[in-house]
């Protein structure tokens, strides 16, 4: 089960230097990657530096969408609802549908009866 | 996230919570397909032409056109590091030479 506080340095940014002119952490991008699946065995030293860019593209494109809805119920702060809201909204964030549902979906297993 | 947002723009902490659970989502959707891709090809290492072309092949198409110059930016980059440290090398092995000439006369 995945805790906010393993990953809570992806947004903590790259002040202190170590990540170089990077937003995201390189290291914890390398550990998530890694953990994505055996099939995940070796990965070039580039890659870690274009996913921190694509993360930085996404979060990016998530917030926006996210914020809109936030504006558009008349609120200054953005709440996790708003987030579920942009996904749902968003053909491309389907993969993120499961994760942000509060609830999980109903399957209709009178088919498989 | 607070970059993107105005000044006096409040995020809960539950709205970043999600964030970073869809963030880490988003690389390990993204990272299976690039996998996949590496597999059939009888690949064993996930590079960054993979990671771009799955995320075009996933609907980032967006994302892929500025990540691909982002990396031959990079490749250039290292390709220029390498070779000025290269350089550097050789120099400093060329002053050695020199010194133990002088050495020996």
């Amino acid at each position: 089960m995945r805790q906010a506080g393993t990953y809570s340095g992806i947004l903590s940014g790259g002040i202190s230097g170590k990540t170089g002119p990077h937003l995201l952490p390189l290291a914890r991008i390398k550990k998530i990657m890694k953990k994505s699946g055996e099939a995940v065995k070796m990965i070039s030293g580039e890659s870690p530096i274009v996913f921190s860019k694509a993360c930085e593209l996404f979060i990016k494109e998530l917030t926006q969408r996210s914020w809109m809805v936030t504006m558009q119920s008349k609120r200054r702060t953005l709440n996790k609802e708003d987030v579920a809201s942009a996904v749902m909204a968003t053909d491309l964030f389907d993969f993120l549908v499961n994760l942000v549902s509060e609830s999980p979906l109903e399957m209709d297993t009178s088919k498989y009866s | 996230m607070k970059q993107i947002l105005p000044p006096k723009a409040k995020i809960s902490k539950e709205a970043k919570e999600t964030m970073q659970e869809c963030v880490s989502e988003f690389i390990s959707f993204v990272i299976s397909e690039a996998s996949y891709k590496c597999k059939r090809e009888m690949r064993k290492t996930i590079n960054g032409d993979d990671v771009c072309w799955a995320l075009a092949t996933l609907g980032f198409d967006d994302y892929a056109s500025p990540l691909i110059r982002y990396l031959y930016k990079y490749r250039e980059l290292e390709g220029d590091k390498a070779a000025a440290n290269q350089d550097k090398g050789i120099a400093d092995h060329d002053s050695n030479i020199e010194d133990s000439n002088l050495d020996r006369y």
